[in-house]
């Protein structure tokens, strides 16, 4: 067994895998660690059948219940995916609205190679030079915030210690060599190269997300028309991966294969999802100087004063090992590396002392303002053949509109067409929005029996379309990962907790949005008197369970920045009293972006990745 | 009958245990079975083993499992682990062979056979010379001889394994309740389409099937969730169907509950729907002591009845993929044909996928 490596990356998702591919091309030895199994895609496995599989019950499990004594919850119902931690065995715990503690599987992405890239929707959006200069645009504002009495936006908001100039280059190179489809034409961001993929022909249903849109941006002002949602999903042959499109009978690419609706918390058995395993790390899998070691658990960052040396691990047998390192980059998404980087200070003081060198670790933890509205669209279409989304707009994301609306930053906005496409889907998100409470809804609805039941069916399947939007959520001190002081996780470990709420500003944004949202709908479904009815618009606070909400999006916790006082991290996501150790997930954003943020963490960790071949 | 062993590799192995099993302390020894019990117990999903895979060439044997079982022990534990079971001459055990990470022994020993689908089986290990249950895996059952063995089934297995004849029998006529397939309409889509299925199909799906005239199997599939992956809720159904019976027996004294026509089923599912305890809209028959809450039986029912009726037919419900076929049928337009053509996405036999297996 090897145990020195130049550079050990821990998580091989979206923060971790562009840093170990770069390296490896550059002819670095370098060791990636992930807890989850490494599951293939159909053409690296022999007899070509891919452990990911086109199966419901594949992304929601039968039922489990939460064991987990001393929770508010313990006893209720749960269903994970086939690669989330199970919560008995590794809960992630938050506070309720009552105080009191509550176990939840929101808060992970995905324990497999490939992280949170293997299930996600694969919606690619880069943020806006707004989103990166956050303070001083609302410093410099002519209109004042609304709902925010104290100024906290004003004191909390934080620009990033490096431009949207500087991360573009790392956009453009994210979005080619992940493989990335889309459109150029409409966003409102700077593009100095366009890299995209051709973009498949839309679902049908999309059509009135479209002309709703158009509609919306013609209201709000300038008339920003929609573009296609960029999605990590490829449609022509990849080079940069060796990707190929599946060739049909007569030879040729068959790109609509993708299109299945079995997307969105579904690892792809063809490898044309844009996972950070097929995109960056089976690329360089046979290389010499490249390890993998999935089924491992890092339990600590190990240092000697301000350098780290390596990491302590658990092996597939749950033997404990040490591994050695030059560099030491974390990226376990940012609950998973926030508590990585405590537990490591638990046990040694040296290291705590230097993590903790401000009380910001773990603080200023961060997800989206998210929400949207809902609709039965006149029509019925077969939304099960489908990449998901497939436009976008950024009229909400305007200076103009944010002036306007008293609004501290803007939102994307998009359409969903895979929820609900697919028949248990359909059943288990009726009533009920998010993983806590999934099949809730249709248990409870008795009386959708025999002849009701048809009808729920016939006025349901094919006919539901959901516009999306994405915004900053106000970062705020309070906002924490800390370690549950008694749930420890399997291997006795404490577990992360999480303390959050909302800011009365972000439900006023919210209740914006989902408005916008809301008038998608109403414009496109009814294209004469734009009055269209809708099922309900609304937004993550209004949930039972807001607290627990994450939207898979974990960001924050461990923040970069140019003053070592007001942040853990410096400008190369390098802890600021460590020579050598780098935090690459999300943890490391200060604001959280008004748009889905994998290919922002994506295009980051090429920036670090560059940073740190000028210094190995 | 010579049992084939196949190698899908230590990683394959690995994948499936690191999350399930691995954890903190050692496993009990075999036969301590106290302390093996309650080291299952902490186990989140120890009804995964034996793993119930998919052989990894499609084309070969498209009839066989691979079922991969699975025994924990220390890294470097000498002792000799070997499986004995009714998937192969039961006077000889197979050896488990040390699964190893990067060269080093994991602790895990693991054999992998095909076995083939719709077949449910017992084994036991044998470590050391010494016969033991499997300490991972839940199901057990007590054979003629008075024996608890440790057993499994592969995907498709239609026969009942945990629910008594008369239950499965209530138990269809409360699912027809829930689900669209009783109407006329939907019986002859039934009828149509699993006449229509290929020779090969039916051979193979319909003869397992029980009540296909009106069904797709479902309570097939319920009674499967019960055996393995929700056996948590077996008691829910033993209790409850005790308490359906009574109740029914209560409201229509002449006839067999099963035998009742439907509107005494109704009758009493709206009597449910609204019962939440003893002291809310009580049921006559029912024994409050015995279960407390009829409405919640009625969710958890109403979740496994869709469940089994549009899962992936591996589960052994929607036979014949007829639940997404009856859905393809009813939701079509002249012009573009099917609006739901669930075929290509899914692999062969059942679906038409020509890429994914
Ligand atoms: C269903 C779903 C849909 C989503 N849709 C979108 C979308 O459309 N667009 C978008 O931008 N984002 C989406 N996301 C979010 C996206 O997946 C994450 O933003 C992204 O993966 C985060 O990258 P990361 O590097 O921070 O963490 P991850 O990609 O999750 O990687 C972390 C890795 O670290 C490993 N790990 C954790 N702890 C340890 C440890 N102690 N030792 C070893 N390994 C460890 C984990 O197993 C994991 O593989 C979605 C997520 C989900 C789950």
């Amino acid at each position: 067994m090897q145990d020195s490596f130049d550079v050990i990356v821990v998580g091989s998702g979206a923060g971790g895998a562009p840093i170990a591919h770069r390296l490896v091309q550059a002819g670095h030895n370098v060791l990636v660690v992930d807890k989850g199994p490494l599951l293939r895609p159909h053409y690296e496995v022999p007899g070509e059948r891919s452990d990911f599989r086109r199966d419901e019950i594949y992304a929601s499990s039968t039922e489990k219940i939460l064991h987990v004594p001393g929770l508010a919850n313990t006893g209720v119902s749960y269903y994970s995916s086939h690669v989330e931690p199970d919560i008995n065995d590794e809960p992630h715990v938050y506070k309720g609205p009552d105080g009191r503690d509550y176990g939840t599987i929101e808060g992970y992405t995905a324990q497999v190679v490939g992280g949170g890239t293997q299930l996600y929707g694969a919606v690619s959006l880069r943020f806006t030079p707004t989103d990166l200069r956050l303070k001083s645009f609302n410093d410099n504002r002519r209109k004042p915030i609304a709902h925010d009495p104290n100024g906290d936006i004003r004191r909390e908001a934080r620009d990033w210690p490096i431009d949207y100039r500087a991360l573009e280059p790392y956009y453009v190179m994210a979005e080619e060599m992940v493989g990335i489809n889309g459109t150029r034409e409409n966003q409102q961001k700077p593009f100095s190269a366009v890299k995209y993929q051709k973009p498949l022909a839309p679902n049908p249903i999309s059509s009135y997300a479209h002309d709703g849109m158009v509609e919306l941006g013609k209201r709000l002002g300038p008339g920003i028309a929609p573009y296609r949602t960029p999605l990590a999903v490829i449609t022509e042959d990849h080079p940069w991966s060796g990707r190929q499109i599946p060739r049909n009978a007569k030879g040729e690419p068959d790109p609509e294969a993708g299109k299945t609706s079995y997307v969105n918390r579904y690892g792809d058995p063809l490898g044309l999802k844009s996972s950070t395993w097929v995109a960056l790390l089976s690329p360089i899998k046979d290389k010499p100087n490249f390890a993998i070691w999935p089924n491992c658990v890092v339990t600590h960052v190990v240092s000697e004063g301000a350098k780290v040396t390596g990491v302590r691990l658990l092996d597939p047998g749950g033997v404990e090992r040490f591994v050695k390192a030059e560099i030491v980059v974390v990226a376990c998404s940012a609950i998973e590396s926030v508590r990585l980087l405590k537990l490591s200070a638990m046990a040694d003081a040296e290291f705590d002392r230097r993590i903790n060198r401000n009380p910001l670790l773990g603080r200023y933890f961060l997800t989206h303002c998210f929400g949207g509205a809902r609709a039965l669209m006149p029509k019925r279409f077969d939304k099960s053949k489908a990449l998901d989304a497939d436009w976008a707009t950024d009229c909400c994301a305007t200076e103009e509109f944010l002036e306007e609306n008293g609004l501290w930053a803007g939102a994307a906005i998009y359409n969903n067409t895979s929820d609900q496409a697919l028949p248990l889907s359909l059943f288990r998100t009726y009533g009920s929005q998010d993983l806590d409470t999934l099949w809730n809804g249709f248990m409870g609805a008795t009386d959708m029996r025999g002849d009701r039941f048809i009808d729920f069916l016939d006025a349901e399947f094919g006919r539901g379309l959901s516009i999306s939007f994405m915004a900053n959520q106000v970062p705020q001190f309070d906002n924490r990962i800390e370690l549950h002081p008694q749930i420890e996780d399997k291997w006795g470990r404490p577990v992360a907790y999480v303390i959050k709420g909302w800011h009365e500003h972000d439900r006023y944004l919210m209740d914006v949005m989902a408005k916008q949202c809301g008038d998608v709908l109403r414009y496109g479904g009814d294209p004469v008197g734009h009055d269209y009815q809708i099922e309900g618009q609304g937004s993550i606070y209004m949930a039972e369970n807001a607290l627990a909400r994450m939207a898979n999006h974990i960001l924050g916790g461990a923040r970069f920045g140019s003053d070592p006082n007001d942040s853990v991290l410096d400008p190369q996501c390098r802890v600021w009293e460590f020579d050598n150790l780098y935090v690459t997930d999300g943890a490391f954003m200060p604001t959280s972006g008004g748009a889905n943020p994998t290919l922002t963490i994506q295009a980051n960790s090429f920036r670090v990745a560059d940073h740190l071949l000028t210094r190995i | 009958m010579a049992v084939r062993i196949f190698e899908p590799g230590d990683d394959y192995v690995l994948n499936h245990c690191t999350k399930y099993l691995s954890r903190a302390g050692l496993p009990p020894a075999p036969g301590d079975d106290a302390r093996n019990e309650s080291f299952r117990a902490r186990i989140a999903e120890a009804w995964r083993f034996p793993i119930i895979g998919f052989m990894r060439d499609a084309d070969a044997d498209p009839d066989l499992n691979l079922v991969t079982f699975v025994y924990k022990t220390s890294p470097g534990d000498p002792r000799q682990v070997q499986v004995l079971g009714t998937f192969s001459e039961l006077y000889r055990s197979i050896s488990l062979a040390p699964v190893r990470f990067e060269d080093q022994d994991t602790g895990y020993r693991a054999l992998s056979v095909g076995i083939p689908k719709a077949q449910v089986h017992t084994y036991k290990y044998v470590v050391d010379g010494r016969y033991v249950l499997d300490p991972i895996n839940p199901q057990r059952v007590i054979l003629g001889n008075g024996r608890p063995w440790s057993r499994f089934f592969t995907d498709g297995y239609l026969q009942p394994l945990v629910l008594e004849p008369w239950e499965i029998r209530l138990l269809y006529r409360l699912v027809e309740q829930i689900l669209p397939f009783r109407g006329k309409e939907a019986e002859n889509f039934l009828k149509r389409y699993y006449f229509g299925l290929n020779r090969e199909q039916r051979k193979t799906d319909m003869p397992k099937a029980f009540r296909l005239d009106d069904s797709v199997g479902e309570v097939n599939a319920i009674d499967k969730f019960l055996a393995r992956e929700e056996a948590h809720r077996l008691a829910d159904y033993q209790l409850c169907l005790r308490q359906i019976d009574r109740a029914l027996r209560r409201q229509n004294p002449v006839l067999e509950p099963a035998d009742m026509p439907a509107q005494d089923f109704v009758e009493l599912y709206e009597k449910m729907a609204k019962s939440h305890g003893s002291g809310d809209n009580p049921i006559p028959g029912w024994n409050y002591d015995e279960y407390g809450n009829p409405s919640f039986f009625l969710y958890i029912l109403r979740r496994h009845a869709v469940t089994a009726a549009f899962a992936h037919p591996k589960y052994a419900g929607n036979v014949g993929a007829a639940g997404w076929a009856y859905l393809s049928e009813r939701y079509s337009d002249p012009a573009a044909g099917t609006l739901f053509d669930w075929r290509p996405a899914i692999e062969r036999p059942i679906g038409t996928s020509a890429y994914y297996r």
